[in-house]
């Protein structure tokens, strides 16, 4: 799938560029380099519809001329010198920040699991295979749900950093992962349940997330009446919960946000934010992790970063530049990077965001069913439309779900068709709140991968039935 | 047989990127292998992305990306390669024919094979000349423009950050088919946007202005771009003292912005015809079905200049056209491709998009809107409601299609009391299933436009024109 020399071809290419940059005096730069290759097929209405193949990649520079930094990217080496003098231009024209340069060339660990061979030994009839695999699994469990939508797909890719600092960081990464989206459509009813999965390893089982979008769509048909509006306990799997977690709380714990008072969690270092029992760490070393490995995106040894250690904000994410541009500005007296530079590939210069964001718990966790008896009265919900809607700055979230459940004593006693979930994600962590005992990655945002298990939220949420 | 050849504006000309002769061949050398079609298309865009913070340049990127993907049908089921490797994509007919044969090979009898419907086979270029171009900005112009937002947003002590954004693109497209199709067009894109963020001790809250289109600077001149910045203060200082919004069934008022969300998620994409063929969408079957009001008419129009979801050639080659997709309240057409008109015998319309040169093109909705009805102003659509809530502003939505449950979020919002706005309330979400809401349409204002500019996803992300007029709904579930 990826030439045994993708590094090197990179990493040739990126000095190409640098050597360029050295040509034009420039002070410091920073060449990024990426290149992906993958496999994938598309499921539409019960058949494989499509296969595909490719490759893409590119260049980033970076240049910083006294505290001023420009950026430019590119697809091939041959415009580069165009690209530079782009780049310088932008940096003669942005403001200086005093004490920013670009990082050093530190000592990093070796993180494992970042690759797979097995994965770059995929063929695409392989991954035909697994999707016979998938409609085939559809099929069995039961007659009437059919995979609407979906796809599996693998994929690797080869990264580089080159810097006139001394960095000159190069690996190879893989993933593989499915989605699945299935309906069953009968009497007059339609339920439905997309669930997914994505790795560094070959998954050992494509057909579990299959299993899964099957049970929801066949417990969430025995309807119930809605009922009135209230505030209530809600438990939300960590397939539901997870989407909310990310477009929230990873940027509440970015430290120029908390810096200019954009965060809800401003001002408050050093103080209990969330229940007393509950901790937040990113961690960028995890073996195998989604959004981990040696170094960030612009070189800096990863590490494992605490936020929230028992309920009290302690820690916060730095890039290189917001972290010297806050202490230029006055904002914070002291910040260094903390590992957290991400990009969206080499369009986009170093951000600061979260690697993989854990929430733990030191209280005893419990499974979904001693969840449920916890609860008692309220919801089980599974699935959220429109988390993208919910307000980053605030923590408030008005979102819909069609995937709950109602509990009553305990028990759940059937599904209600639709409803609004509402409510604030800073205050319902800082009310009663009990973690599942699972806490598998869900899902890979571009605000990182999100590590958050079933978490029973007693306090300030709202249902809304339809 | 090529039934037409024409050269238009040809100010934006880049030139060709393509061989010819080596495409060609590719082509030939596909249907030499027993492909029923095969098409290469390749997308350049020339980007600019800026951002100011509190008024000072965060970072300006200039770009320039190519992509190049090749479909080839065979035995009635897609292959596709794409890479960024412009040079590589004539060395991938074969395995890409390969894969569409695998595909093909896995079909059970009973399963629909992919066809396309036959549309003009035309040579040409199309260049759409912005009256600015918007290439010859320069970064000192980008920031000046985002500065007149700036100044005006920032002006209030509780307004603790102003963040503002730049994004222009020129976007070069080429496709050639083994049925002939030849063409080359090109187009701009230009948005400017901000957010301010306004805090009152642990009360923070933030508010989003977006502005732009299809063309250059004169798009982003034509705004009054120190009024959207003012507003977005007031907006964002009236949110700070908003009472969180009721919950519960009540008469829903919305602005242009959120009619057009409301509009996009509801009912735009159930008409996506890929996802009616998929089994997706509850509008299945539905055609020449009263689905809404009668006072519901809403069209897809890619011809819309200025609209930012407008294109002057879908990316199969096929000139696009206004779909009418309810007129008074009967659904009357779908969005579709090539694949997707043949699939239910319809004329295509021009609706295939894909986000650039290294994804294929999906059914894509371009500039959505409802079209204006009887009601003067904002005061008379309320007049008569006692409780309710008038909404403005879009955070997004998204939509089940299968089920046809939709939800969309509003910036801002105000309680509608016995006729009359009166206090301001925030986090204000609206869901509902798109069959029973568009037929509790009973209100709309009579002018009708295209509102902020905004993107849509469905695995690729496309810039998309919705908006509307004022629309009021009898009956929604708010919060």
């Amino acid at each position: 799938m990826i030439p045994d020399d993708a590094v090197e071809r990179l990493m040739e290419s990126a000095l190409l560029i640098g050597a360029e940059c050295e040509k034009a005096n420039i002070q410091q730069w920073e060449i990024y380099a990426n290149q992906g290759y993958g496999h994938s097929m598309e499921i539409e209405a019960g058949r494989i519809s499509m296969a595909s193949g490719g490759g893409e990649g590119g260049f980033g520079i970076r240049v910083v001329e006294n505290g001023r930094y420009g950026y430019a990217h590119l697809v091939d080496t041959s415009s580069s010198k165009r690209a530079i003098e782009q780049a310088l231009s932008i940096a003669n024209r942005s403001p200086s920040i005093e004490g920013f340069e670009l990082p050093g060339n530190q000592s990093a660990s070796n993180v494992g699991g970042m690759k797979d061979k097995a994965i770059l030994d995929m063929t695409p009839e392989d991954l035909l295979e697994q999707g016979d695999q998938v409609l085939t699994r559809v099929s069995e469990l039961d007659s009437r749900a059919v995979a609407v939508g979906g796809g599996i797909g693998v994929g690797a890719g080869a990264g580089a950093i080159v810097t006139s600092n001394g960095i000159e960081y190069g690996g190879v990464y893989t993933s593989h992962g499915i989605g699945i989206h299935v309906s069953i459509d009968e009497d007059d009813q339609l339920t439905s349940s997309y669930e997914g999965e994505s790795s560094r390893k070959l998954l050992s089982d494509v057909t579990s997330s299959v299993d899964k979008a099957v049970h929801w769509s066949q417990i969430t048909r025995e309807k119930i009446p809605g009922g009135e509006t209230e505030d209530c306990p809600v438990l939300m799997t960590s397939d539901g919960f997870s989407p909310l977690f990310s477009v929230v709380v990873p940027s509440a714990v970015k430290g120029e946000r908390l810096a200019r008072g954009e965060s809800f969690w401003s001002g408050k270092m050093n103080q209990m934010v969330i229940a007393d029992h509950l901790s937040l760490t990113d961690d960028g070393l995890m073996e195998g992790g989604m959004s981990s490995g040696s170094r960030d995106d612009e070189g800096v040894p990863c590490r494992t970063q605490k936020i929230v250690e028992s309920g009290r904000l302690t820690g916060e994410l730095w890039s290189t530049r917001d972290a010297a541009k806050s202490v230029a500005e006055g904002k914070v007296d002291s910040a260094e990077s903390t590992g957290s530079a991400s990009r969206g590939g080499h369009t986009s210069p170093p951000l600061c965001g979260c690697n993989d964001l854990i929430l733990s718990s030191s209280a005893k966790s419990h499974d979904r069913d001693r969840l449920i008896e916890e609860m008692d009265n309220g919801y089980i919900v599974h699935s959220v439309m429109g988390a993208h809607t919910a307000n980053p700055t605030s923590g408030d979230f008005s979102v819909t779900t069609s995937t709950i459940l109602r509990v009553e004593g305990g028990t759940v006693i059937g599904a209600i068709s639709q409803a609004g979930l509402s409510g604030n994600m800073a205050k319902a962590l800082n009310g009663r709140v009990v973690l599942g005992d699972s806490s598998k990655r869900k899902g890979s945002y571009s605000t990182g991968s999100m590590h958050v298990p079933d978490v029973l939220l007693m306090d300030g949420l709202r249902i809304n039935p339809a | 047989m090529v039934v037409t050849s024409r050269q238009a504006e040809s100010h934006f000309s880049n030139g060709r990127i393509l061989d010819e002769d080596k495409i060609t061949k590719a082509l030939d050398m596909a249907t030499s292998l027993g492909a029923d079609y095969a098409e290469i298309r390749l997308v350049s865009e020339t980007t600019n992305t800026a951002s100011l913070k509190d008024g000072k340049l965060e970072r300006a990127i200039p770009g320039q990306e190519v992509g190049v993907t090749m479909r080839i049908l065979a035995d009635g089921a897609w292959g596709v390669h794409s890479t960024s490797d412009v040079e590589s994509i004539v060395q991938q007919v074969d395995s890409t024919f390969r894969l569409a044969k695998a595909v093909a090979a896995r079909r059970s009898p009973s399963q629909t094979i992919v066809e396309l419907a036959e549309v003009p086979i035309i040579e040409d270029e199309i260049h759409w000349k912005s009256q600015k171009d918007i290439r010859e900005t320069d970064l000192d112009k980008r920031i000046e423009m985002m500065l007149a937002i700036d100044n005006e947003a920032k002006d209030d002590d509780k307004i603790v950050s102003t963040a503002t954004g730049w994004s222009d693109e020129h976007i070069h497209t080429e496709l050639m088919t083994s049925e002939g199709m030849n063409r080359i067009w090109s187009f701009q894109r230009s948005l400017i946007n901000g957010m301010v963020t306004a805090r009152d001790g642990d009360d923070v809250v933030s508010y989003r202005m977006r502005h732009g289109g299809e063309g250059g600077l004169e798009l982003i001149e034509a705004c009054d771009l120190g009024e959207m910045g003012r507003n977005a203060k007031i907006s964002a200082l009236r949110l700070l003292t908003a009472e969180r919004a009721p919950s519960g069934r009540m008469p829903l008022v919305a602005d242009r912005d959120l009619t057009g969300v409301y509009i996009h998620e509801a009912l735009g994409h159930p008409c996506e015809a890929d996802l009616v063929a998929a089994g997706d969408s509850c509008l299945e079957g539905r055609l020449g079905e009263t689905i809404g009001s009668e006072i519901c008419t809403v069209i897809d129009d890619p011809t819309i200049r200025g609209g930012y979801g407008c294109y002057p050639i879908d990316d199969e080659g096929v000139d696009p056209r206004p779909k009418n997709l309810i007129v008074n309240g009967v659904l009357t057409e779908y969005l579709n491709h090539r694949e997707t008109a043949h699939r239910f015998d319809l004329q295509p319309n021009g609706g295939a998009r894909a986000q650039d040169g290294l994804h294929h093109p999906l059914v894509r909705m371009s500039n959505t809107i409802i079209q204006g009805g009887n009601h003067r102003d904002l005061d008379e659509l309320i007049e008569d409601i006692d409780f309710g809530i008038y909404a403005c502003g879009s955070r997004g939505g998204q939509v089940d299609t299968g089920r046809g449950s939709f939800q969309f979020a509003a910036q801002e919002a105000w309680i509608i009391e016995n006729g009359s706005l009166s206090r301001p309330v925030k986090d204000v979400s609206v869901s509902g299933m798109t069959l029973q809401i568009l037929k509790d349409v009973d209100g709309l204002t009579k002018d009708s436009r295209l509102a902020a500019p905004g993107f849509c996803g469905k695995g690729q992300t496309v810039p998309v024109g919705d908006g509307g007029p004022i629309m009021r709904i009898r009956e929604a579930l708010v919060g």
